[in-house]
């Protein structure tokens, strides 16, 4: 830079200090916002769009067989869903576990897995689960906010006992216009395809991020218990029934439950406060089926179930508060359907994929907090706690503090310090 | 749920990693703010005062927040991302900042000359040179948001177009027609003033 530049950057101006009131007010509403949105937020309410990796904004898909007619085959124990049509089982390079001359069990439409003819995905092996999607997506213009709904089809492998890595295909579909949003020039770059490797069980980790198979088994097959568990994993500040529902959401999308712990997961579901049943409420594949839905920031979010088998199918989000969801009532804001879930042996071939790093944050040596050299704070970290959060084993008597590290709820506040301590309480 | 300590530990993370997995905890975005805020208010400040940069600075992490689904995770640093953000933002006080600009410009063309030093210091450790601040008036605010983040950061041509969402060639290009405007306006009146030139 030099010429007629040079002045500006040498004239730059003092910047005045950042006051440490405002910082801490600015720091407290991000963190406010972030409790807030826990999970659902970032599916419905605000961004996504191009999902990285497992956390790719909206997970959405899902199992189900049956959008397109699947049949479901049972072959030396193993049961794929497998496509009326002629399409192979898995994406190339993919090897499915049975060859396909398996006995049909199962066609009907709505219905993936029925009775007798559940899915048990061995150690080793991978679910696959195809969807297709639609979801709000935010963006910020030049200078404008814009709103539209982009759309995908996914397909996501995981390891069935979660700990080898995955994959995630996405590719994008077509968007749709909200009703009073202008479609934004981004929205246009919807002709993409993405693979993104998805990491397995993070060796340390809480069971609470897992979403395998093998560890979705564990979980209770009775509605009580069922619905405890959705309960104890509340995170800190969100009302504890949003997030049991959001819990709801999370356990079935993308993921595949025996049959007991679906129904015992539906049946727990209905209990939640706030949480209305409604009939033939339909996929984005145009499948019926029982619908339980939550009134979320003006949105009803409902998780579609197919009657018989629980199985989850796809869920939906129409607006019923127009100012408080910025759209119309009635205007569809998510609407999914998870098409197809089947058992492979492999992964397809793929080179290129995004990587996901969100293990290798667990596997590097902790770092004590650097000395902040300048001010912007690179510091101040938070030390690592592998503090279990959902059942405190270990807590101070009546304050019910964790006796150990001293994660406390409230964390989410204490940028003075520029410590970044966030537990989640228990209850 | 996970602690988040648990879940970072360390702060050889780069931006990207804490970025992807605050979609799951995100709380985790605490770190983004911590790491950079005090550089976009600085940014901020100097571009529009420190008042405006306050609500800047709060509004461009509630909004790259709520965008971190669509961080480009091949991006390691997440400075140019919250630069082009922070942009946005304040274009949204365009009309703070020009009437900055016009003051700043007209401090000098009041007083050609005839102010002490220390006024100088005072009037200028904050503020734009005025023969800096009246050739910023010439540009549109596309090309001021474009040197300024070339001038005022540390960010590379690649960064700044990736704040700001055009090809790097752009950039260049566009620089191009801002060195001529400015040579123009600068030239033209560095011979007649009495201001202090830095640098």
């Amino acid at each position: 830079m030099d010429d007629e530049i040079q002045p500006f950057a040498d004239g730059r101006p003092a910047a005045p200090p950042y006051p440490a009131e405002a910082r801490e007010a600015a720091r407290d509403r991000l963190l406010a916002e972030a409790a807030g949105r826990r999970r659902t937020r970032f599916r419905f309410g605000s961004g996504s769009g191009r999902p990285g990796g497992r956390f790719g904004v909206p997970r959405l898909g899902w199992q189900a067989a049956g959008a397109f007619g699947v049949t479901v085959a049972v072959v030396g124990g193993v049961v794929l869903a497998l496509p009326s049509r002629p399409a192979p089982v898995a994406v190339p390079g993919a090897i499915a576990t049975a060859s396909p001359q398996a006995t049909a069990a199962d066609s009907v439409a709505v219905a993936p897995p029925v009775d007798g003819a559940e899915l048990h995905p061995r150690a080793g092996q991978f679910l696959l689960v195809e969807s297709e999607t639609m979801y709000t997506a935010e963006t910020m213009g030049k200078t404008e906010r814009a709103r539209y709904l982009y759309r995908t089809k996914r397909q996501i492998w995981q390891a069935a006992d979660g700990n080898a890595g995955g994959l995630l295909r996405i590719e994008g579909l077509p968007p749709k216009q909200i009703p009073g949003w202008p479609l934004p020039q981004e929205a246009q770059q919807w002709e993409s395809g993405e693979w993104h490797e998805i990491s397995g069980h993070c060796p340390g980790q809480s069971d609470d991020f897992r979403t395998d198979y093998v560890h979705l088994s564990t979980l209770p097959a009775d509605e009580a218990g069922m619905r405890e568990h959705l309960y104890t994993g509340s995170p800190t500040k969100n009302p504890a029934d949003d997030a049991a529902f959001t819990a709801v959401g999370d356990l079935v999308r993308e993921n595949y439950l025996p049959r007991a712990q679906r129904q015992a997961l539906f049946e727990a579901a209905k209990t939640i406060p706030g949480v209305e049943v409604a009939e033939r409420v339909k996929d984005s594949a145009g499948r019926e089926g029982i619908a339980l839905g939550r009134n979320e920031r003006g949105t009803l979010t409902q998780l579609i179930f197919d009657p018989e088998t629980y199985m989850f199918l796809g869920e939906r989000g129409t607006v019923v508060d127009a100012k408080a969801a910025e759209a119309p009532a009635g205007t569809v804001l998510a609407l999914t359907a998870q098409l197809k879930v089947s058992v492979v042996d492999e992964l397809p071939k793929v080179s290129g994929a995004g990587k996901d790093g969100s293990c290798d944050m667990r596997q590097q040596e902790p770092t004590p907090p650097p000395d902040s050299p300048d001010q912007n704070g690179d510091g101040a970290l938070p030390t690592p706690t592998p503090t279990r959060t959902r059942t405190p084993q270990s807590t101070d008597g009546d304050t019910g503090r964790p006796t150990a590290p001293p994660p406390r709820p409230e964390p989410l506040t204490n940028g003075d310090a520029g410590v970044t301590t966030w537990a989640v309480p228990s209850d | 749920m996970v602690s988040a300590q648990a879940l970072l530990d360390g702060s050889t993370l780069d931006d990207s990693t804490v970025i992807a997995r605050s979609l799951e905890q995100p709380e985790l975005f605490a770190v983004v703010f911590d790491r950079h805020a005090d550089e976009m208010f600085r940014y901020a400040a100097r571009r529009l005062g420190a008042e405006p940069a306050e609500d800047v600075v709060a509004e461009v992490f509630l909004v790259a927040f709520r965008h971190r689904g669509r961080y480009d995770r091949t991006r390691p640093d997440a400075r140019p991302w919250l630069y082009g953000i922070t942009t946005n933002v304040a274009s949204q006080h365009r009309r703070a900042e020009r009437r900055r600009i016009d003051v700043m410009a007209r401090i000098g063309a009041d007083r050609p000359g005839s102010f002490d030093d220390r006024s100088v210091e005072r009037v200028t450790a904050q503020q734009l040179q005025p023969r800096l601040a009246r050739a910023l008036s010439t540009l549109s605010s596309r090309e001021r948001d474009l040197l300024l983040l070339v001038a005022w950061t540390d960010l590379s041509y690649e960064d700044v177009a990736e704040a700001l969402r055009i090809p790097t060639g752009t950039v260049r290009s566009r620089l191009h027609r801002v060195r001529v405007k400015l040579r123009r306006t600068l030239g033209a009146i560095d011979p007649f003033t009495l201001e202090t030139q830095h640098g």
